[in-house]
């Protein structure tokens, strides 16, 4: 059996191409950028000309996969990958499971409504195609040898011009590696009030996090801060629930945190069910007087 | 311009419940627009608005049930799109990413054209984020995702997209699939006159013909494995500050 992984970060090749071995003999890793090696059997790169977007890659890739042929399609969740993936899932008559947290015996488990519940999935057809949440293999275990072959670019009939690009600047948020992290909810109803967070922030050495609505309706947040689906799995050893209701969508980004601390003013605040200790009133009597007792 | 906006019909997911048994109890969950779909029609109406005899029609592939709610129809239809084109038949409902987009094909077909379809960008229940892509690679046309703000320019249309690191400015040749992120356009509730309004506008609800076979099975749907935790609450904050203290 072969595997045929599709990444553009390293850590991704790594951790693919480790997965992709406990499900195949064979791996072949088709990377964007520079190679990486040691992870699978061939390394084949593919080189972006100016001018063009890793989206249109597809032609390049779908033909690389008729050369190669494999059972198995690993693909990295990155913007340009799922585009890339979708294609050579629609070459191949399938459909790709996506974000998928295990597999086994070719039924693949992923989150359903954003962790209301969780979905088993299977493809008919003759080859599986799965893009995988990170950190659903490790990466250490990847073996591999050295061989690399850069892939001639196909551009398609109808191609994406790219005509420009601007860096973001980078982010100085780091929910992964935070020991505390404070979420903020739609109980912060005006921007001052996070004042009272960041305080909070500052005394327990935490990071600030938020749900949903602060990313996207008011924008008081970095996309980086935002936990739940599309957001990120964190397991800090405190996560404070501040001012958010605890709906599934969210408490999935932070269930494996070690100790949860929420406030909500709503006693039948779903959250509360899930925490480990609440304080059921105003954020602005509890997090000035718990800031003060951490000092 | 010609716009096309394929919009997904999902359960209201602050209405499904865990079960005691660990299956998922969907009765009391009412079928809504998922939510980013909102967002791609209203983007769609932007751009039309911006684009003097544009048009924007709505298309759907969904259950024989979803397609008789009328409520539900007038939702979709009274959000700027001057027509409603449905697939509704429970052979077709909640297929895979490759076979709606054979369904949406059709439709396509049925809408006379396109020159731009719009897409939100994942759905509600699995966020795949592949039905655009797949719709694209079954109209052999360009796609590109992640679109924050698109302008019209002749032939093509101008996008800018956000990556991980980057806002990228991509050229996209015109007929082409996009899929919006929903910053892109706030969608708003509908007034009472669109609502109204809504009624008059065309709307097509057919079932299947030969319908689309699924290429991925669902094998089971289940409730999450839940961590136990203490729920010990309180009202009065020098006990609750105690507590926390006493627990870090």
């Amino acid at each position: 059996m072969k595997a045929f992984v599709l990444a553009e970060t390293e850590s991704a090749a790594r951790e693919l191409c480790a997965g992709a071995r406990t499900l195949a003999d064979e791996v072949v890793l088709v990377k964007f950028g520079a190679p990486v090696t040691g992870v699978a059997d061939m390394c084949l790169t593919v080189a972006v000309p100016e001018g063009a977007v890793a989206d249109d890659a597809y032609v390049t890739v779908n033909a690389a996969f008729d050369a190669q042929g494999a059972s198995v399609v690993l693909a990295e969740p990155a913007a340009s990958i799922l585009s890339v993936v979708g294609r050579l899932a629609a070459h191949l008559g399938t459909a790709a499971i996506t974000d998928i947290q295990s597999v086994s015996d070719g039924v693949a488990t992923s989150m359903y409504f954003g962790g209301v519940g969780v979905r088993e999935a299977k493809a008919t057809g003759d080859v599986a195609v799965y893009t995988v949440a990170a950190g659903t293999f490790d990466g250490s275990a990847a073996t591999g040898g050295d061989a690399v072959e850069e892939l001639a670019w196909q551009a398609p009939a109808s191609a994406l011009v790219k005509v420009g690009s601007e860096q973001l600047p980078p982010s100085d948020v780091n929910l992964q590696g935070a020991d505390v992290v404070i979420g903020c909810g739609r109980g912060f109803s005006q921007e001052d009030d996070l004042q009272m967070a960041r305080d909070l922030a500052a005394q327990t050495g935490g990071e600030l996090a938020c749900t949903r609505p602060l990313t996207e309706g008011v924008d008081w947040f970095p996309r980086e801060a935002y936990l739940g689906v599309s957001g990120q799995i964190i397991a800090p050893k405190v996560y404070f629930a501040l001012g958010l209701s605890g709906q599934m969508q969210h408490m999935v980004g932070v269930a494996k945190a070690g100790t949860i601390i929420a406030i909500n003013k709503d006693k039948n605040a779903p959250v509360f069910k899930q925490c480990d200790l609440g304080f059921v009133g105003d954020l602005k009597t509890a997090l000035p007087a718990l800031t003060n007792a951490l000092a | 311009m010609k716009i096309v906006v394929p919009c997904k019909v999902v359960a209201d997911d602050k209405d499904i419940v865990a079960a005691a048994d660990g299956s998922l109890d969907f009765s009391k969950a009412k079928p809504i627009i998922s939510t980013y779909d909102l967002n791609a029609i209203a983007a769609a109406a932007e751009l039309a608005k911006a684009n003097e005899g544009s048009s924007v029609k709505a298309i759907t592939v969904c259950s024989a049930a979803a397609g008789a709610n009328t409520k539900l129809r007038k939702d979709i239809i009274a959000r700027g799109t001057e027509e409603l084109l449905m697939t509704a038949d429970d052979a077709v409902a909640d297929l895979d990413a490759f076979a709606t987009a054979a369904e949406l094909k059709k439709l396509v077909e049925k809408a006379g054209g396109f020159d731009l379809i719009v897409c939100g960008d994942g759905s509600a229940d699995l966020y795949a984020k592949q039905t655009g892509v797949q719709l694209a690679a079954a109209l052999d046309v360009p796609y590109l995702s992640e679109v924050i703000s698109v302008e019209a320019a002749g032939e093509k249309i101008v996008c800018k997209r956000m990556l991980a690191t980057e806002v990228e400015t991509v050229e996209v040749p015109l007929p082409a699939v996009i899929a919006v992120t929903p910053e892109i356009a706030q969608a708003k509730p509908n007034s009472m006159k669109d609502i109204l309004a809504a009624g008059k506008k065309p709307q097509l609800v057919e079932a299947a013909e030969d319908p689309a076979v699924a290429v991925v099975e669902t094998v089971a749907i289940k409730a999450p494995a839940q961590a136990d935790r203490a729920c010990q609450l309180f009202e009065d904050v020098d006990e609750f500050v105690a507590a926390v203290k006493a627990a870090l």
